[in-house]
């Protein structure tokens, strides 16, 4: 046994962590004058991301750095990139999927068991790992869904890091490729925000990844050790499972494409061929789908088939290709041309570089089952960025991205090391590298998320002393008052803060088709059926157009920016209905009761 | 669990973090013993219960003792869910430290009576004064940042608002409507509320609001003829802005229907 050393040096830890510190610090500065609605430069808010991960980068090209050191710098990289999200909207969360899972741990909170309704996201209830978790600090220590969703995703993203580091560790052999493939991974899509929210996958993600190294260390552990490794993976796969569906799939296809790797790098479905871990990740992944939770059915299909369809006219020239960086709606305003183009040289940078990693990858690794999947995921990338181009593909592409950038970041950093290898003694080298992963980081979080969203925005406001909600935060406040069960007809933005602030079911979009009874100039003679039918007694109508978009349609509406209205008749076709009451009013915002059912 | 320390070490802290967490009711408090029972224990006796036979790396032990926790908080609520009472904070503490018990009880029989500590065998940190000094800077920086991101601050370009709101109301036995008006102004803002009964009867107030305040005004029907379960008498409340460019102009309305007094929420 390998006596441990006597102690353990700091390294470059600590300037590293107070580069951390201020570069956090000007990510908070940046979010604050948003919300102050003073528009801060952009410049400012980038400048602290860079200023708060080059420091790492750099350090992580370097050979001095100790496998220690580069799995703490990789932690303290997740971790504080964490942090840029959750100051960005506290104390309150604000991507509609985060609303959504927060209403399911309250509701499990407050009634003490799983699975309740949940008609903004059906399936959501039916995939209660995260909720489950944070449940549990909820109730022992009586914290709120925000705090407790706030740790356990927090937990999740230290455990995603540091799991990846192993993951990489093992299969390269090499610290180094470790470390800076877990800092190109943080430049996937979705790592920077979407992938931080409080909603399942961020739970997920990181168990696949610890299931993965749990694998990686089972392949390279000694016959009779092949049980105690797989245990881990069964425990995460369970845990998965429970949590969310696409990653369960994900976990699926992992291990199938690792057993098929492993048989044909050795010709073998012996152990530790994980063949048997395969069966049992499909078999409890479709008992859980078709016994749990068989709405995700009716909830994935038309979302695939749409994708699919979408393809074959995008291609047969039948349907536009979608434009790159398009907002959601016209009254968003564009991506800026010099913000597009650090995304797509951020692609580009990665499309350079995994040619050189595959060619890496084949030379070293190839006997490795690991490497040739990761090969393969990241070709299987650049793929997906084809789906950005069709417009109902899209979203599949961007959900896909994260599982497949594992691969991609392995291959990239390959390709680094690589480049380190021939040109590492040139002084340019390594401040060159480091700060083509910050453009790799930076360019992605522009493609994964909205530009005009990538800053705060005000949601609660401080004047003469007070605090002040926006407006569609103060209807939701203003619903806790209403009866447990008084369900709400809403738009996007506002069911959703009706779920998590309100406390209240709340229905919004297409089916039942509560957007059409909302957006539409007249009263038809289905609507109020179809609003007994669904037992919802209180609609919301809200003017702002703006209230149908999940990103921004909470906050405050701002003097120095024009805000669609919808016309007023849209409120006033509900005075027509006999008996109706008009209850609350904030001016965007009119609440109409219809009454108890009779 | 003779022989093995660190288990023995972790059981003793389960007890302690769920007898505290459970016991304290000041949520903060009660945090910093849930958070390592629900977080790290928990793992850790099921990491150590699954590698009691074969060493791992402590970088390894550590990150299972954090993903298998996150894995059996994903996992608790199953089973709690059909117990009595469902999912309740007894039922919690008491899974999380039977999970430690078991799995810790588990590792102990299994390991090799001569077994190092997992996480015992990493070597302490030195630190110099210089690091130390670039460390604390570092959680300044960080605590600054923490109180700048949830303090509310002045938003000079937001659009303030007020609310009004009715509701049917039974006061001093009589029916009548309770009317709420809240400022989200950036202001002080004064305004006049007109309240018309169906069958007659009506009030008046005037209203001086703080930005942010909020004041519920009841209004009892004065009218002649109290509404009845067959005929209830419509409510109107308008609200005048007294300090906007029209202050004549209604600036928010609100009406609902009174109905007998026995029947009213």
């Amino acid at each position: 046994m390998e006596a441990p050393p006597r102690s353990r040096d700091l390294g470059h830890l600590a300037p590293i962590f107070l580069a951390t510190g201020v570069g956090l610090l000007v990510c908070s500065l940046a979010d604050a004058l948003a919300r102050a609605t003073i528009s801060p430069t952009p410049l400012l808010y980038w400048a602290g991301i860079l200023i708060l991960a080059l420091p790492i980068f750099y350090r992580l090209t370097g050979e001095e750095a100790s496998p220690r050191e580069r799995l703490a710098l990789v932690c303290l990289l997740g971790l504080s990139l964490y942090c840029v999200k959750v100051f960005r909207d506290a104390p309150l969360y604000t991507f509609s999927d985060e609303l959504v899972h927060a209403f399911n741990a309250n509701q499990i909170a407050e009634h003490h068991h799983l699975f309740r309704e949940n008609p903004f996201l059906e399936v959501t209830p039916y995939y209660p790992g995260l909720e489950g978790a944070a449940s549990a600090l909820m109730k022992i220590s009586g914290l709120s869904s925000y705090t407790a969703g706030v740790i356990v995703v927090g937990a999740a993203r230290l455990v995603l890091v540091a799991a990846l580091f192993l993951l990489f560790h093992r299969v390269s052999g090499s610290a180094r490729v470790a470390g800076l493939g877990v800092a190109i991974y943080a430049g996937n899509f979705n790592f920077l925000y979407w992938g931080a929210q409080f909603s399942y996958e961020s739970l997920a993600l990181p168990l696949l990844l610890l299931a993965m190294m749990a694998l990686a260390e089972r392949e390279a552990a000694p016959r009779e050790a092949l049980r105690t490794w797989a245990a881990p993976v069964v425990l995460a796969t369970l845990a998965i499972v429970v949590t969310h569906h696409l990653t369960s799939y994900a976990v699926a296809v992992v291990l199938v494409g690792l057993s098929l790797a492993y048989w044909y790098v050795h010709r073998r479905w012996t152990p530790p061929n994980p063949w048997p871990l395969a069966i049992f990740a499909i078999a409890l992944a479709t008992a859980w789908l078709f016994v749990v939770a068989s709405s995700t059915v009716g909830y994935l299909t038309p979302v695939l088939s749409d994708a699919f369809d979408a393809i074959g006219n995008t291609i047969g020239g039948e349907d536009q290709p979608r434009g790159l960086f398009q907002g959601g709606n016209s009254n968003v305003a564009p991506t800026p041309l010099p913000a597009r183009g650090v995304a797509l040289l951020a692609v580009a940078l990665l499309a350079a570089a995994a040619p050189f990693g595959l060619l890496a990858l084949w030379r070293r690794y190839r006997r490795e089952p690991f490497a040739l999947l990761f090969g393969l995921a990241a070709i299987a990338f650049f793929g997906t960025l084809v789906l950005r181009l069709v417009p109902p593909a899209w979203e599949t592409g961007n959900r896909l991205s994260e599982f497949l950038f594992v691969g991609l970041a392995f291959v990239a950093a390959l390709a680094a090391v690589a480049a380190l290898g021939r040109w590492g003694r040139q002084r340019w080298a390594r401040p060159l590298l480091a700060a083509g992963i910050g453009l790799v980081l930076v360019g992605g979080a522009i493609t994964g998320w909205p530009w005009d969203s990538q800053l705060a925005r005000p949601l609660k406001i401080s004047t003469a002393g007070a605090t002040i909600s926006s407006p569609p935060l103060a209807l939701a406040e203003w619903a806790r008052d209403l009866p447990d069960d008084a369900r709400f007809a809403a738009s996007t933005a506002d069911a959703a803060l009706l779920l998590d602030s309100g406390g209240k079911l709340a229905y919004e979009g297409a089916s039942p088709d509560v957007e059409d009874i909302l957006d539409e100039e007249a009263l038809a003679s289905w609507m109020i059926p179809l609003l007994r039918e669904n037992e919802i007694r209180y609609i919301a109508v809200d003017r702002r157009e703006v209230a149908s978009d999940t990103l921004r349609g909470y906050y405050f509406s701002r003097r120095d920016r024009d805000e669609p209205l919808r016309p007023r008749s849209v409120v006033d076709k509900f005075d027509a209905i006999p008996g109706i009451s008009r209850i609350y009013s904030n001016g965007p915002i009119t609440v109409f009761d219809l009454g108890p059912q009779r | 669990m003779r022989g093995h320390g660190d288990l023995r070490i972790v059981v003793w802290l389960a007890w302690l973090c769920a007898l505290l967490a459970f016991l304290l009711p000041v949520s903060v408090l009660s945090l910093l013993f849930a958070a390592p029972l629900a977080l790290f224990l928990t793992g850790y006796g099921v990491t150590a219960a699954i590698f009691a036979r074969r060493r791992i790396e402590p970088r390894q032990f550590a990150l299972f003792s954090l993903g298998l926790s996150l894995a059996v908080l994903a996992l608790g609520a199953l089973p709690l869910n059909y117990l009595p009472g469902g999912i309740r904070a007894g039922w919690w503490t008491l899974l999380l430290l039977l999970v430690v018990l078991g799995s810790c009880r588990a590792a102990a029989l299994r390991r090799p009576r001569r077994y190092t500590a997992p996480l015992g065998r990493t070597a302490p940190l030195r630190v110099n004064g210089a690091q130390a000094a670039l460390v604390l800077l570092g959680i300044a920086a960080i605590l600054a940042a923490i109180v700048l991101a949830f303090t509310p601050l002045g938003a000079k370009q937001a659009i303030g608002y007020t609310e009004l709101w009715i509701q049917p109301a039974t006061i001093a036995g009589d029916p009548g409507a309770r009317i709420g008006v809240g400022s989200g102004e950036r202001e002080d803002s004064s305004y006049r509320l007109e309240v018309e009964f169906g069958n007659g009867g009506s009030a008046s107030r005037e209203l001086e609001l703080a930005p942010g305040e909020k004041v519920v005004v009841e209004v009892v029907d004065s009218g002649p003829n109290a509404p009845t379960a067959a005929a209830p008498v419509p409510v109107t409340a308008t609200l005048f802005k007294q300090d906007s460019a029209t202050p004549e102009r209604p600036f928010r309305e609100v009406k609902a229907w009174i109905p007998a007094a026995e029947e009213s929420p």
